[in-house]
C-alpha cells in the first residue's frame, strides 16, 4: 500500500471513529445548550443502546432493522425517565449536584446492565454482511461506511430540525433564554424533555452503529464518555457545530497517533489534545470565552 | 370591571421586599404608566404580574380571573404579553423567527396565517422588514426593542406589558418608539408601561402611578404628575426651585 | 457549632467548647475501639475489613478537604490514592526501600501531582474540573496497566511487607489495624481543627463565594491549590498504609470506579465534616458485607444512592445528625463581651488623590459598557457615581474592584498603578468592596465572615487567632451586630447582611471603600442608619468611600462629590448642589421632554 493509500486509509477510520464521538457529543451539547447540565451518564446512553439492540436482534431475535427502531423507542422512553428522574428535580440547584447525581446515574446504568447481562462482551451484527469495498488500494470498512453515513444523515437531520422547523426553533429560544421563551408562551419544560429523549435517542444510536466493532460491554460507557467529552471541549464547550468538528478531530488525531506512534497508547493522544485545549484554549475552536459576571 | 387588578400585592425580588401592598388597576384601552426610581421595584411589578416572579401575598385579577398563582405559559395564553427589561430578543435566531416565536402562545395557527400577521409587524415596524433575516444580536439598540415589541404583539394581547423601552436608547430612537406605543393603544391593545423616562411615558399614558421602595406613593393624570413636585423627589430627592417642564 | 465569645479564650478551651456532652462518650469509645482486637478475638477477614475502611477513610478524608471545605470537584481520588500505594509497593518491593521511606516518597509524589491538578484551577473551575480530573484518573488507570516496565501491569505487585516500627515488624494485624488507627485519627482531629484556622476560613469562603473571597483578599488560587495537595497529600497516605496492610496492589484497585466510591463515601457521610466522611467510609465498606448476597445490585444501589443523597441530603447523614441536634439543643445564648473599639483611622494628611482613573475603557466586544472616563477621588471624601440604569456604573466599579481587566486606561491608588493587579493583591492594600446583591459567606457565621475581611494581608493588627477574632468583633460591634455574631448569615435578615458585609470589609481596616449600591433593598430607617455610618466613617475616621446609589435623597446627604455617566461616559461632576440641578443629568434620568413632532 502506497504512503497516499495508507493516509487515507488512516484518515478515513479516524473519520469513522470521530463520527461516533461526534453524535455522542451532539447530544451532550444539547442537553448543555437548553439546561446548563454536564451529563456524565452521556456515555452510558451508548452503551444502553447497544444493550437494547442486543436484546432486540440478538436475544429476541427480531429483524434488523425492526430491532434498531424498537432499540431507539427504549432509548427515547429512557430519555424520559433520565430528565423526570435525574434533571427535574435538581433543576434549580447549583452545577455541582446535578453533575454529581448524572454520574451516579451512570454508575446505576453501568451496574444494572452488568447484573443483568454479565461482565463478558458481547459481539453485535454489522448492518451489513459483506465486510466492506476497496477502492484503489484502500479499503473501506462496511460498518465504518454506514457510521458515517448515519451521522451524516443525523447531522442533516438536526440542521433541518433547527433551521426549518418550529420545534426547531423553539428549541434554540429555550436554550438561548429560557425565560423569555416561557414569556412567549414556549413550554419549556417540554422542550427540555425533547432535548433529553433526542439525546438519549443520539447517544443510542451511536451505541448501536459502534458496538460491531467495539464488541458490546459496560466498560463502553466510560471510553465513550470520555471521548465525548474531550469533543465537546476542544469543539467548543456548548457549540453544536464545534461538538461535530471536535469528534472529528479527536478521531483522526487518534488514528494517525496509533497508526504513526504507537496502538496501544492512541487514547494517550485523545488525553494529549485535551490537555493542551484545556490549558491553552479553554473555549475551544468555536467556543466563546469563559467569563464570570460580578 | 378592569382588565388588570392587583390588590394589596407582596412580591420579593431574592430575600428583598420589593413591593409591599401594592394597589393598582389598569382599565381597558388605557395607557397606565409606572414611574419610579431604579429599585423602585416598577420591574417586580411586571414580573410578578407575568408570572416570572410569585406574589408573596395579595391579589391579581385578569379580566375577572384569578391569575397571581399561575405560570408564565399560562398568563400569556391568557392574554398578557410581558416585554422585559433588556429587550432580550432570541440572538441567534433571526428577526422574522423572533416574530414567530411571539405567537408561540397561539398554538393551531396555519404557517401562512402566522406568515400574514409577521407582514403586518413589518407594517407597524417598517424597519425591521430589511432586516428579517439578520440575527438578534446584530441588531443595535433600537432596532432590538422595536423586535422585542413585535414578537410581544404576535400574541395578540388584550394587555401589553412594557418595561423600560426606552433604556440605554438614543432620544431621537425613543421618541419613533413612543409614536410605536401610541399606535399600539388605538389598535385596541391596553397598556401598562413601566419607565424611567417620566417624560416620555407622561406624554403618552392616560395615568400614572409612582413607585417607591415597593409602595405607591402618588397617583393621577399626566398633567397632575408632571407638575408634582412629589414625583421629582422620587427620582432626584428633596424639592428644587424649578418644577419639571412639559415641553421644549 | 461555630464559636464566639471572648477573644481572650484560649484556642483549646474554644475547642472544648464545641463538642456538645452526649458526644465525649462516644469519642472515647472510639479511642478505645482499636485496642478492642487484642482483648476479643476478630476474625482476620473481619480485621481486614478494618483496616480497609481505616485506610480509605484517610483518602476520604482528603475529600472532605477539597470538596467539603473548599467546594472544588475531585474526581481523581483514586489516583493519588494508587500512586502513594504504587511507591510503597515498588518502593519496598522493587527499590528496597523501607515502607517509611517509601511512604514519604509516596506522599511527595501524590502532593506534586495533586498540586499540579490545583494549578489548573487558574484558568477553569465548575464542571471543566471534574473533566480534568476524571481525565487525570484515566490516565493514571492507563499508565498503570500499560507502562508495564515501571509498574507490573495488570499483574500488580505482590508480597508487600509490613512496616517495622522501633525494630519490630508489624505482621500482627492488629498491631497494624491500631497504626492505621492512630494515623486516621490524627487526620480527624487535624482536620477537625483545619476550619477554624485562617486557611481553614479561607478554604470556606472559597467554597461558599469565590468572588467575594477574592474581593475580601483571600488568594484563591492558592487556596484551592494547597486544598488540591493536601488531599492529594491525604490520598498518598491512605494509599501507602493499605499496600502494606494487603500486601497486593493492582491497578483496578484505584480507578475511576474507586474514585466514585470515594465520593460516595464523602457524600453520604457528609463532606464537610471529618466525622461525615469517617461515617460514610465505614458505612460503605460494612454494607456491602452485610449485602453480600446482593453484590451485582448493590452497585447499581451504589449510583442509585448518590442520585437520592444529592436530592433528599446533600449534606449527608453528618448533616441530618447536626440538623436534628441544633433542634434539641438550647441555643446558645450571647454572653456579653468587652470589645475594644475598632480602629479605623486613615490619615489624610497626603494632599495627592487616593484613587486616580485615566481614561478607562471597559469593551466586551461591540458592547463599550466603559467608554473613556477620568476622576479623580480626594482622600477622606465621599464620592458618588450615579447614572441612569445600564449607565455602566456597576461596571466602572468591578473594573477599579480588580474584577474585570480594562480594555485600555490606568488606574491608581495611592499613585500606584494597580490596572494589572488581581482583586485580592487589591485587597491587601486597603481597599474594601461590598456588592450591590450581598456576597457573603452564607453557611458561616458574622463572625467567621468578618474574620475572613481581617485576614486580608498587610491588615495592621497583631499577628495570632487571638488578635483576628478580636478585630471581627469590634468591627460588629461598630455597626450594632455584636450580639448576631455566632449566628449563620443566612438566617440573618436582609437589612443585617447588609451590615455584616460592610463589617466585614471594614475588618479589613480599608483606606478606601467600594460600595454598590449599599442602599439596595433597605427600608427608610435603615437607610438612615446608613447614613449616619458613612458619615462617621469619613469625618471620624478618615476612610475614602466611592459608592454607586440610586437613592438621590441619601447620596445627597453624605456624598462631597458626584460623577454623572451615561452610555459609559462622563457627563457631569461637581458637588451635589451642582450637579442634581445640571439640566444634562435631570435629562439623562427623566428623560427628554416629549416633542410635538419627530
Amino acid at each position: 500500500m502506497n504512503g497516499l493509500s495508507f493516509n487515507i486509509q488512516v484518515l478515513f477510520s479516524g473519520l469513522a471513529v470521530g463520527s461516533i464521538y461526534a453524535l455522542v457529543s451532539l447530544g451532550l451539547v444539547l442537553i448543555i445548550r437548553t439546561t446548563n447540565v454536564v451529563n456524565f451518564a452521556q456515555g452510558d446512553f451508548a452503551m444502553l443502546g447497544a444493550y437494547a439492540m442486543l436484546t432486540m436482534f440478538s436475544v429476541l431475535r427480531l429483524p434488523y432493522f425492526l430491532s434498531i427502531l424498537l432499540a431507539l423507542v427504549v432509548m427515547g422512553i429512557f430519555g424520559i425517565a433520565f430528565n423526570y428522574g435525574v434533571y427535574y428535580p435538581l433543576r434549580n440547584r447549583s452545577y455541582l449536584p446535578v453533575l454529581i447525581s448524572t454520574l451516579g446515574a451512570a454508575i446505576f446504568m453501568q451496574n444494572t446492565i452488568l447484573a443483568l447481562f454479565g461482565p463478558q462482551p458481547a459481539p453485535l451484527a454489522k448492518v451489513f454482511s459483506s465486510q466492506g469495498i476497496e477502492i484503489g488500494g484502500v479499503f473501506l470498512d462496511s460498518q465504518y461506511l454506514v457510521i458515517l453515513g448515519v451521522t451524516a444523515a443525523a447531522v442533516a437531520f438536526q440542521y433541518f430540525l433547527f433551521e426549518h422547523t418550529l420545534l426547531g426553533k423553539k428549541l434554540q429560544a429555550t436554550s438561548q433564554d429560557k425565560d423569555m421563551a416561557r414569556l412567549v408562551g414556549i413550554r419549556t419544560a417540554w422542550m427540555i424533555a425533547i432535548t433529553f429523549i433526542y439525546s438519549a435517542m443520539l447517544g443510542g444510536l451511536a451505541g448501536i452503529l459502534v458496538g460491531p466493532i467495539l464488541f458490546v460491554s459496560t466498560g463502553m460507557a466510560g471510553v465513550i464518555a470520555l471521548k465525548a467529552f474531550s469533543s465537546t471541549v476542544i469543539g467548543g464547550f456548548g457549540d453544536v457545530t464545534g461538538a461535530i468538528v471536535g469528534g472529528l478531530l479527536l478521531g483522526v488525531v487518534e488514528s494517525f497517533g496509533a497508526a504513526y506512534i504507537s496502538v496501544p497508547y492512541k487514547d494517550a493522544f485523545g488525553f494529549l489534545l485535551l490537555f493542551v485545549f484545556l490549558l491553552v484554549r479553554p473555549q475551544g475552536i468555536f467556543g466563546e470565552r469563559i467569563a464570570e459576571k460580578a | 370591571m378592569p382588565l388588570l387588578e392587583l390588590r394589596d400585592v407582596d412580591s420579593f425580588y431574592g430575600s428583598v421586599q420589593a413591593l409591599k401592598g401594592l394597589t393598582l388597576h389598569v382599565d381597558e384601552h388605557e395607557i397606565v404608566t409606572l414611574l419610579g426610581a431604579n429599585g423602585a421595584g416598577k420591574s417586580t411589578t411586571l414580573r410578578t404580574i407575568s408570572g416570572l416572579n410569585t406574589a408573596a401575598r395579595g391579589e391579581i385579577t385578569f379580566k375577572g380571573t384569578r391569575i397571581d398563582r399561575l405560570t408564565p405559559e399560562t398568563i400569556v395564553r391568557l392574554g398578557i404579553a410581558h416585554v422585559p427589561e433588556g429587550r432580550r430578543i432570541f440572538p441567534g435566531l433571526t428577526v422574522t423567527e423572533n416574530i414567530l416565536l411571539g405567537a408561540s402562545s397561539r398554538p393551531g395557527l396555519k404557517r401562512s396565517a402566522m406568515m400574514d400577521e409577521v407582514e403586518q409587524m413589518f407594517g407597524i415596524f417598517p424597519d425591521l422588514k430589511r432586516l428579517e433575516g439578520a440575527l438578534g444580536w446584530s441588531l443595535s439598540g433600537g432596532q432590538q426593542q422595536m423586535l422585542a415589541v413585535a414578537r410581544g404583539l404576535m400574541a395578540q394581547p388584550r394587555l401589553l406589558l412594557l418595561d423600560e423601552p426606552s433604556l440605554g436608547l438614543a432620544p431621537i430612537v425613543v421618541q419613533a418608539l413612543f409614536a410605536v406605543i401610541r399606535q399600539i393603544r388605538e389598535r385596541g391593545t391596553t397598556i401598562l408601561l413601566v419607565e424611567q423616562n417620566a417624560n416620555m411615558a407622561l406624554s403618552v399614558a392616560d395615568r400614572g402611578y409612582v413607585l417607591e421602595t415597593g409602595s405607591l406613593t402618588v397617583e393621577g393624570s399626566p398633567k397632575e404628575l408632571l407638575g408634582n413636585e412629589d414625583v421629582r423627589a422620587a427620582y432626584l430627592g428633596g424639592r428644587r426651585e424649578k418644577p419639571l417642564t412639559t415641553s421644549a | 457549632m461555630t464559636p464566639h465569645g471572648g477573644a481572650s479564650v484560649s484556642a483549646f478551651a474554644r475547642l472544648r467548647s464545641r463538642i456538645p456532652a452526649p458526644v465525649v462518650p462516644v469519642l472515647l469509645a472510639l479511642l478505645v475501639l482499636p485496642f478492642v482486637p487484642f482483648v476479643h478475638v476478630l476474625s482476620s477477614y473481619a480485621l481486614n475489613i478494618f483496616m480497609q475502611a481505616s485506610t480509605f477513610a484517610v483518602a476520604v478524608l482528603g475529600l472532605a478537604v477539597v470538596l467539603g471545605y473548599t467546594g472544588q470537584m475531585n474526581l481523581a481520588q483514586a489516583a493519588f490514592f494508587g500512586i502513594g500505594a504504587y511507591a510503597v509497593g515498588l518502593g519496598t518491593v522493587a527499590w528496597g526501600l523501607s515502607f517509611w521511606t517509601a511512604l514519604v516518597v509516596g506522599v511527595i509524589a501524590s502532593s506534586a501531582f495533586g498540586c499540579v491538578v490545583g494549578l489548573t484551577t487558574i484558568r477553569l473551575g465548575g464542571r471543566y474540573l471534574a473533566m480534568i480530573t476524571i481525565a487525570c484518573q484515566q490516565m493514571f488507570d492507563f499508565v498503570m496497566l500499560n507502562w508495564v516496565e515501571f509498574s507490573r501491569g495488570p499483574d500488580g505487585i505482590a508480597g508487600i511487607p509490613r512496616p517495622s516500627l522501633f525494630g519490630h515488624v508489624l505482621a500482627d494485624d492488629r498491631e497494624y489495624l491500631l497504626l492505621c488507627a492512630v494515623v486516621l485519627y490524627a487526620v480527624i482531629f487535624a482536620l477537625w481543627w483545619l476550619p477554624d484556622t485562617r486557611l481553614g476560613r479561607d478554604m470556606k469562603a472559597v467554597r461558599e463565594n469565590e468572588l467575594a473571597a477574592e474581593v475580601t483578599g483571600v488568594h484563591t488560587l492558592r487556596v484551592k491549590v494547597i486544598a488540591f495537595t493536601l488531599s492529594a497529600a491525604l490520598a498518598g497516605v491512605g494509599g501507602a498504609f493499605y499496600a502494606a496492610g494487603f500486601a497486593y496492589i493492582s491497578p483496578d484497585n484505584f480507578n475511576f470506579a474507586r474514585s466514585i466510591e470515594f465520593l460516595t463515601m464523602a457524600l453520604l457521610g457528609g463532606s464537610q465534616s471529618p466525622f461525615g466522611a469517617g461515617i460514610g467510609t465505614v458505612l460503605l465498606i460494612l454494607l456491602p458485607e452485610w449485602l453480600r448476597f446482593l453484590k451485582q445490585i448493590y452497585l447499581a444501589a451504589y449510583g442509585l444512592s448518590v442520585i437520592l443523597i444529592m436530592v433528599f441530603m446533600p449534606e449527608g447523614i453528618w448533616g441530618l445528625l447536626c440538623a436534628a441536634w441544633q433542634r434539641i439543643a438550647k441555643p446558645q445564648r450571647a454572653s456579653a463581651v468587652e470589645v475594644p473599639r475598632l480602629a479605623l483611622d486613615i490619615a489624610t494628611s497626603d494632599p495627592a488623590p487616593i484613587l486616580r482613573v485615566q481614561d478607562l475603557k471597559m469593551h466586551f466586544g461591540g458592547l463599550k459598557a466603559v467608554d473613556g472616563v477620568d476622576l479623580q477621588v480626594s482622600r477622606g471624601t465621599v464620592h458618588a457615581l450615579i447614572g441612569p440604569n445600564g449607565s455602566g456604573k456597576t461596571t466602572t466599579l468591578n473594573v477599579l474592584n480588580g474584577i474585570y481587566k480594562p480594555t485600555s486606561g490606568r488606574i491608581f491608588i495611592e499613585s500606584e498603578d494597580v490596572t494589572a493587579l488581581a482583586p485580592h493583591d487589591r485587597a491587601a492594600r486597603g481597599v474594601g468592596r461590598t456588592f450591590q446583591n450581598i456576597r457573603l459567606f452564607p453557611a458561616l457565621s458574622a463572625l467567621e465572615n468578618v474574620m475572613v475581611g481581617a485576614q486580608r494581608r498587610n491588615n495592621p493588627i497583631r499577628a495570632g487567632d487571638a488578635a483576628l477574632r478580636e478585630r471581627a468583633l469590634s468591627a460588629l460591634d461598630f455597626v450594632g451586630l455584636l450580639d448576631q455574631a455566632g449566628t449563620e448569615v443566612k438566617n440573618l435578615p436582609y437589612g443585617h447582611r447588609r451590615l455584616v458585609e460592610i463589617a466585614r470589609a471594614l475588618a479589613g481596616h480599608p483606606k478606601l471603600l467600594f460600595l454598590d449600591e449599599p442602599a439596595a433593598g433597605l427600608n427608610l430607617t435603615e437607610k438612615g442608619e446608613l447614613v449616619v455610618l458613612l458619615r462617621r466613617l469619613r469625618a471620624a475616621h478618615g476612610l475614602t468611600i466611592f459608592l454607586i446609589e440610586h437613592d438621590m435623597k441619601l447620596i445627597e446627604s453624605v456624598a462631597d462629590r458626584i460623577t454623572v455617566i451615561n452610555f459609559g461616559k462622563k457627563i457631569a461632576e461637581g458637588t451635589p448642589a451642582e450637579v442634581l440641578r445640571h439640566p444634562e443629568v435631570i435629562a439623562a434620568y427623566l428623560g427628554e421632554p416629549a416633542h410635538a413632532a419627530a
